[in-house]
Parts: C-alpha cells; sequence; structure tokens
C-alpha cells in the first residue's frame, strides 16, 4: 500500500487575480422555491462570516450560501481563467486593504446561471473580518495539467496539489483508496448537468438521495455514474468524486455546489466512507 | 370522460416581435461524449431539412433545432419572448421573400422554434422578421389545482385531446417515459426557460433504454420529475414535454431537450402510450 504518486514536477504555479464581490441582485428580488413561495436569496457573492467548511450545508436561510470570501476578477475572460486554474487547496495572499499580508486557502468554486462565477476563499476568522468587498486577492494556481501517472484513465479537475497531500489516497491493487464521505446516485445532480468540468460546480439536489442527510461545506463526495472527464453528464460505471463548496438551495433542481475534483472508471476506485473526507479537517482550517 | 375545464378565455394573446437567428460560434472546439473533439451544426438559423415528426437521432448534429430558430437581438425583448411564446402559437413571417407565410412554435431551446410549411423553410433566412402570437403563460386547470400548465398554449392542450378520467385524473397519451437518472441539462433552470436535456449523448444509452425511435415533437412523461415552480427532482411529481431538440453524440450532460407543458403529481395523471402523440398531428403542422 503507497499513497499515489502525482505528476508534480510537471506542474506549474501561477498566479491570478480576484477581488472580493459583493452580492448582486436584480430589481425584482424573488426567486421561487420548489413549492411556489417567493423568497428573498441570500448568501452568495460577498463576504459570509456564518458558515465555513465543516458547517451544515441545510439549514441555514440561505441560497447556496457561500463560506468565507467570494471573488471574482472583474473582467469576464479573466474571471473564466481564474475559474478554470484556480484548484482546491491552493494558497491565496490577500493583496490590498486592512487584511492585506494575510493567506487563505481555495475551498471551492461556485457559478450560478447566467449570472456570476465565484472562487470562494477561506480566511482566518480575523482577516475574514477585515477584508471588504473590492479587495484585491492573489491565488497561486496550481494543479490544472494534474495527473496520476499509475491510474491514467483518471481525470484531475480543481484539485490542488496541497489538497491531494492531504487527502492523500493511496494506490491498492491498481486502484484508488481514496476517502468520502458518502456515495451518492446519479440523479443527485442537478443544475450543472453539461457543465464544462474544470471551471465551477454542479448542484446536489436535496431529496434525490437520502444519503445526502447530513451533509456539511467541505464534505468529498462521490457520485456514481456520472462522469465529468470534459464535462459533467450522466455516464454508467464511472465515478465523479466532488467537494461541497456552498450550502443546500431552496430552488428545484438546484442545492450544495459541488466542484469537481476527479473523475474516471468506477474500476479505477475503491472508495471508503469516512467523516472525516472534510476540507476543515483535511487542510486543517 | 370530458375535457378538463381551463381558464383558456380569460388568456390574452399578445404580438411580440421575433426574428430568425444566425448561428454564431466561439471557434473553439466543443468534445462529445466519446472524448472526441466537435463542430456541429444544429443551433440557431434555418435547418430546412429535419423537422417536427422526424427522428431525433440519426442527425450529424449537436442540439439540433429543427425548423426556425427565433430569437431577438435585444435581450429584455429576447427574455419576454422566451417566456410568452407558447407551444401551438400561431407565428407569420413579416419581411424577406417568405413573407406571410403562417408557422407555429414547437418548442423551445435557446430561441423559440417554429415549424414553416416546406416551401416557408426553403427560402427563410437569418434576419427575417416575424410575429409570434404568445398565448398561453397563466393557463390554469380549474379542477386541478395542484397542475401546472408551461408554455402550453390552449390550442397544443386541445390538440392533445387531454381528458379527465372517471377517477378524476387527466389522461395524456405519451410516446415515452424518462427516468428521472437521465434528467441533466436545464435542471434547476425556470419552468418556462428553454427546456430540460435527457442525456442521450451515447449510442449505447438509447439503445438501452429504447429510444432510437423516439420523435420530435414527441409528448414524453418525465418520472420523479417537478416542473411546477422551476425544474427538479421531487420523488412521485411527474413532468409532461415535447420533444423540441435533438441530435446525439453531443456534449456530455446534453442531448434531447424536452420543453416542459404540464407538470404536477403523478397520482393526477393517467398515461396512455399512443403512436401518434406528437404535435405534428396535435398542431396539424402543414407539410
Amino acid at each position: 500500500m503507497t499513497h499515489a504518486a502525482i505528476n508534480d514536477g510537471e506542474l506549474l504555479r501561477t498566479a491570478l487575480v480576484g477581488d472580493v464581490t459583493s452580492p448582486v441582485l436584480g430589481v425584482n428580488p424573488y426567486d421561487v422555491t420548489a413549492d411556489g413561495v417567493p423568497f428573498v436569496p441570500v448568501g452568495a457573492g460577498g463576504i459570509c462570516y456564518t458558515v465555513a467548511a465543516g458547517s451544515p450545508a441545510a439549514g441555514w436561510a440561505a441560497d447556496q450560501v457561500e463560506p468565507g470570501a467570494s471573488i471574482a476578477n472583474p473582467d469576464a475572460a479573466a474571471n473564466e481563467a481564474l475559474l478554470l486554474h484556480a484548484c482546491v487547496g491552493n494558497g491565496v495572499a490577500v493583496r490590498t486593504g486592512a487584511a492585506a499580508g494575510t493567506r487563505g486557502v481555495v475551498t471551492g468554486k461556485h457559478e450560478a446561471f447566467h449570472a456570476y462565477k465565484h472562487v470562494l476563499v477561506h480566511l482566518e476568522r480575523d482577516a475574514l473580518e477585515a477584508v471588504v468587498p473590492g479587495d484585491r486577492f492573489v491565488v497561486h494556481a496550481m494543479g490544472r495539467g494534474m495527473n496520476v501517472p499509475e491510474l491514467p484513465e483518471l481525470t484531475c479537475h480543481s484539485l490542488g496539489p496541497e489538497l491531494w497531500a492531504a487527502w492523500s489516497p493511496e494506490l491498492v491493487n491498481e486502484r484508488l483508496r481514496a476517502l468520502v464521505t458518502r456515495v451518492l446516485a446519479p440523479e443527485v445532480v442537478g443544475m450543472g448537468s453539461g457543465r464544462v468540468s474544470g471551471a465551477t460546480s454542479v448542484a446536489l439536489q436535496s431529496g434525490a438521495d437520502a444519503a445526502l442527510d447530513g451533509l456539511r461545506i467541505g464534505d468529498l463526495v462521490a457520485v456514481r455514474d456520472w462522469d465529468a472527464t470534459y464535462y459533467t453528464g450522466y455516464h454508467e460505471d464511472r465515478v465523479t468524486i466532488g467537494v461541497v463548496a456552498t450550502g443546500d438551495s431552496p430552488v428545484l433542481g438546484n442545492g450544495a455546489a459541488t466542484t469537481i475534483l476527479l473523475s474516471g472508471p468506477a474500476t479505477a476506485f475503491d472508495l471508503v466512507a469516512d467523516e472525516g473526507a472534510n476540507l476543515a479537517r483535511l487542510l486543517d482550517l | 370522460m370530458s375535457a378538463p375545464r381551463t381558464n383558456a378565455d380569460r388568456l390574452v394573446e399578445i404580438g411580440v416581435q421575433a426574428e430568425v437567428a444566425h448561428p454564431t460560434h466561439s471557434g473553439t472546439y466543443a468534445v462529445d461524449s466519446y472524448g472526441r473533439p466537435i463542430i456541429l451544426p444544429g443551433m440557431a438559423g434555418v435547418v430546412a431539412n429535419a423537422r417536427v415528426g422526424d427522428l431525433v437521432f440519426p442527425w450529424a448534429a449537436d442540439h439540433l433545432e429543427p425548423g426556425v430558430s427565433a430569437g431577438n437581438a435585444q435581450r429584455d425583448r429576447y427574455q419576454a419572448l422566451q417566456f410568452l411564446a407558447c407551444i401551438g402559437n400561431v407565428v407569420r413571417v413579416v419581411t424577406g421573400p417568405a413573407a406571410g407565410a403562417e408557422g407555429r412554435v414547437t418548442g423551445k431551446h435557446a430561441f423559440v422554434l417554429v415549424d414553416f410549411p416546406q416551401d416557408a423553410l426553403d427560402i427563410l433566412a437569418p434576419g427575417d422578421v416575424l410575429l409570434v402570437r404568445a398565448i398561453g403563460q397563466g393557463l390554469r386547470f380549474l379542477d386541478f389545482d395542484d397542475v401546472a400548465a408551461r408554455s402550453c398554449s390552449p390550442a397544443l392542450l386541445d390538440g392533445m385531446d387531454v381528458e379527465v378520467t372517471d377517477d378524476n385524473r387527466l389522461r395524456v397519451k405519451i410516446a415515452a417515459e424518462v427516468p428521472a437518472f437521465m434528467m441533466g441539462a436545464g435542471l434547476g433552470m425556470s419552468s418556462e426557460w428553454a427546456n430540460c436535456d435527457v442525456m442521450f449523448t451515447r449510442r449505447e444509452v438509447i439503445e438501452r433504454l429504447g429510444f432510437e425511435r423516439v420523435r420530435l415533437g414527441d409528448v414524453v412523461a418525465m418520472h420523479d420529475q417537478d416542473h411546477r415552480y422551476g425544474r427538479g427532482y421531487r420523488a412521485g411529481m411527474l413532468a409532461i414535454g415535447v420533444v423540441a431538440h435533438g441530435g446525439h453524440g453531443g456534449i456530455p450532460g446534453h442531448g434531447m431537450g424536452v420543453a416542459t407543458i404540464l407538470s404536477g403529481p403523478r397520482a393526477r395523471f393517467e398515461l396512455v402510450h399512443a403512436d401518434g402523440a406528437n404535435i405534428r398531428n396535435h398542431l396539424s403542422l402543414a407539410a
């Protein structure tokens, strides 16, 4: 039994810029719940002081609440690059503002259809209290192009080498023995099906699988019969692993936004259910 | 048995401007479900040789929109067109050599999809102005509070020959039944917006689930789907839709698009498989 190696000697470390966002709303603020009840969506964009990796995904008066600081690049094309290159576990430096000089960690990425695309950054408490919208962060991006040489059928997405080292999956009988909090049925995937795998997130529809009960932000989860090699979609006998980036949603077809980490044939995985497979513990947040 | 009572006589009909959309392209390849780079036609413009009633799959196309794809260059007008247009609405060509030709809305995707008679399809071109006679949003069943109608014109409901059974359910003729795990892109969006893709992007899945003969315009049932206020998974709910766009070998997570027309508890419906459950018949579309 050995820790599975990655091609770390080949990976570039690059700097990308994102600014702390502020929430956006239309003139009509109402969204509609699954039961047809109007509500004002709260939780995406800006800074959230209330929830963090390790918090429950459900139970907030919110719609896909983003933990910590939510950043984006104000230039749309540069934001696409930021979203594609930033990987979960990557280090972040606060460049401007009252918290300048402090450091954070990328915990996920989140997209709302036709609205915004954000990278989510965990900061220590003092820094979180000090940052404001507009503060500039630098993401030290690393992980795009990552692979597992001994399992070339696996595709890595948004998986930083820092998280890989902390997660430390093992090679056992030519399979990747990996800890996840739960394995989910394919019908849990809602909004985000058909998206490019590397950039943002897919939603886990609450109610579609009892195994979603007790889900926490930061949980590593696997979805069976689901592929994310290039785009996300149903594919029997394949498995996709992601990390829960946001809280749950009251909107039909939505739910906890989950950022893709790894995908490949089911036969390449030996998944072990372990509640410890959460970013709060793995990255000591 | 009788037709369900509705508020159709209280609906207003609005003239909405649209135009035949021009195809656009990002300049890069997409990737199909076999990992191959693809550039395939199908979206926007005029597809003159694939029409409602034709098979969904045997086309070298991605997101194949049969007939005419209607949009509007102004964003707010485009949104109004997307939400107000209902399947079965009458569309008239206003400008160009096909001016005066009359068609019907047959589906929704990124554009509103319109079928015209073949002689009009042969001469229609991007930029031609259209008028959509939008009627149907706001349609309600007076005796079925828990069943929602979305993008369903009164003309389509009449043509579908929906009936109320003796045990007070809506009898709907369908061509196929879709399991929830196949529902993909379109989940999480508004019920009236575009459609929801059934992830038929690989031939082996189409064959395994027996969908080789499904046709553009077929009325299909989607299980464990709640499409009343948005679209998503919900055990025990049902959505009825119209196959709006086709093509296989497409992008993973996408596939055959089904535009929502009805949704409610499964128990409120009696599903009847019928060969002719296609809007080409229901709307008596011209050849």
